[in-house]
């Protein structure tokens, strides 16, 4: 690498660090500064009084209970069902094959806001609303495909050979799906709960329709904090220990992310 | 390649149709059906078949708004795609000190999306802000409530902000899969920087593009909690969108209407999306 593109680079990834960085630090700040007052406390003051709140607080403690739920629970059914499929893809042609991929992109593109309506209603019918099993659920229609998209080109990058010397070795199909499969593509498993979480845990139109009055997630304990009088400290505190479990997610993918994925059509 | 052909491979895909089946095809389906009915809750209904579409097609407003988030995707989509391309390019010859950028532009990723807006509004607050504060003593007026020039410069910030991760780390791993002795031989060849990502790069980064271009034009074409929180489709609906027509329609309780909206969204989306993966597919082949 010339000098010159050296120097380049630092600038230009200077200025991303900045512009990436600069609303995370201002809701740090924030989440440590007293915006409402209270007694003894000067308002604007360096404070840990918000943080305390976010785990003295019954709903946001629950809050917090339920998105970790669910989330993991959609990872949990993403990567049970989506294994499978990612493998069936991957080692066979069949018919409708095409169709099948089609049919994963369309639903992974279809705007959850269009299915917000009818879900509610097909929910209610089976009990599933204010209920974390009700959400994770859900969010398999825009994950599900990605999960398999992701699985599906780790598979395929594990030559079919290692398949048959498994078979041969008598292992039995779970075994070979628990014991072989699984350690074979860890990565891709890495890839994908990542993937499923950054889609799962944010997301906000669908889990708002689907808790209406109890098992609401982070996000929906973040809103009920907007009020008249917003307490803008306690609501930065709480984004930002709803940031913890998302950078503990990306530090322990750092290495693996950059495979990514691709679509199959 | 020679994949054996066996249809026994549906019994594979038995778990992911049943999910698929519950969570998305039986509620699209129920769109498709309370689209063509006047619905007062869900067991009085009535057939009005085409109605509620002719109404919205008629509708100045939908157009409007069908306008407003083509031209979002479109300022959007040509940010964030060459951005987020031209980042990866710069990692590419990184090697170990790439990972550190890529975890910097996947921290936006993991951001509640209804806190997005929040974080940006308190950024640009004239008061606590940090931007907001220099904006202030530059002397800008900058009102993203009452000018509608600056709600869309906050939307677009705050979506390149959230999403330019997403678009880094595909590109970057297409980019780092092909094999270095490509560019070297296009580097003998003498290969102009602009050739080898023309003829060498792009080619091979293609599939991985094709999902970010996809993924980035759904979630653009249909934004809506950034832009609802942000400015509520403000000032004078000139950040009003097509899902946040369909939100008032949902909130409204006009569910038919609310049906037919969404059943015509999903439509342009999949017609983009149908065209897109045709091109793609006869350009392959080709």
């Amino acid at each position: 690498m010339s000098l010159r593109g050296l120097i380049m680079r630092i600038v230009v990834f200077a200025f991303l660090g900045v512009f990436i960085l600069l609303p995370f630090v201002q809701t740090v700040l924030l989440s440590f500064t007293l915006t409402l007052p209270r007694d003894g406390y000067e308002v604007g003051s360096l404070t840990w009084l918000n943080f305390l709140e976010v785990f003295k607080r019954p709903d946001l403690r629950a809050s917090i209970f339920n998105s970790l739920t669910y989330v993991s629970l959609n990872i949990f059914l993403c990567l049970s069902a989506g294994l499978p499929a990612a493998y069936a893809i991957a080692r066979y042609r069949f018919s409708g094959d095409r169709h099948v991929l089609f049919a994963l992109l369309a639903f992974r593109l279809t705007p959850p806001v269009v299915l917000s309506l009818p879900v509610f209603f097909l929910f209610a019918h089976f009990g599933l609303i204010n209920n974390p099993v009700g959400i994770a659920l859900v969010h398999c229609a825009f994950n599900l495909p990605i999960a398999i998209w992701i699985l599906e080109s780790f598979i395929s990058a594990v030559p079919r050979e290692y398949d048959e010397t498994c078979f041969i070795d008598g292992q039995s199909t779970p075994g070979f799906f628990f014991k072989r499969l699984i350690p074979a593509i860890a990565p891709g498993i890495g890839v994908t709960v990542f993937f499923c979480f950054i889609f799962s845990w944010v997301e906000v139109v669908l889990a708002r329709i689907l808790t209406v009055t109890a098992g609401k997630p982070i996000t929906m304990a973040i809103n009920a904090l907007y009020r008249f009088q917003t307490d803008i400290g306690l609501v930065m505190a709480m984004t930002v220990v709803s940031l913890v479990p998302g950078v503990a997610m990306i530090w322990f993918v750092r290495n693996h992310i950059a495979r990514g994925f691709v679509i199959r059509t | 390649m020679n994949t054996p052909h066996s249809n026994r491979a549906w019994w594979l895909l038995v778990p992911s149709l049943a999910l698929m089946g519950f969570v998305a095809v039986i509620p699209l389906l129920a769109v498709f059906n309370y689209s063509f009915h006047d619905v007062f809750t869900v067991n009085d209904a009535y057939w009005i078949g085409l109605e509620w579409y002719a109404e919205i097609i008629g509708d100045p407003s939908f157009w409007a708004s069908f306008g407003r988030s083509a031209l979002f995707s479109t300022i959007a989509l040509s940010i964030q795609v060459p951005l987020g391309v031209w980042l990866a390019l710069l990692l590419l010859k990184m090697n170990r000190f790439a990972v550190p950028v890529l975890m910097l532009v996947a921290l936006p990723l993991v951001v509640p999306w209804n806190m997005i807006a929040g974080m940006w509004l308190s950024l640009i607050n004239p008061e606590i802000g940090l931007a907001g504060k220099a904006l202030a003593g530059l002397g800008i007026n900058f009102d993203y409530k009452f000018t509608a020039v600056h709600t869309w410069i906050v939307i677009v910030l705050a979506d390149t902000w959230h999403w330019i991760g997403l678009v880094v780390i595909l590109s970057y791993a297409g980019l780092s899969a092909i094999p270095e002795p490509f560019r070297q031989a296009a580097a003998i060849d003498g290969a102009s920087r602009v050739a080898v990502f023309r003829h060498i790069e792009l080619p091979r980064i293609s599939g991985a593009l094709s999902i970010v271009i996809l993924l980035r034009f759904v979630d653009s074409f249909m934004i809506y909690t950034e832009a609802f929180a942000i400015n509520a489709g403000g000032p004078h609906d000139a950040t009003t969108f097509l899902s946040l027509e369909l939100a008032a329609d949902i909130g409204s309780y006009t569910y038919g209407r609310a049906a037919a909206r969404a059943m015509l969204n999903v439509l342009i989306v999949l017609t983009v999306a149908w065209t897109f993966v045709r091109i793609r597919s006869s350009e392959r082949t080709r």
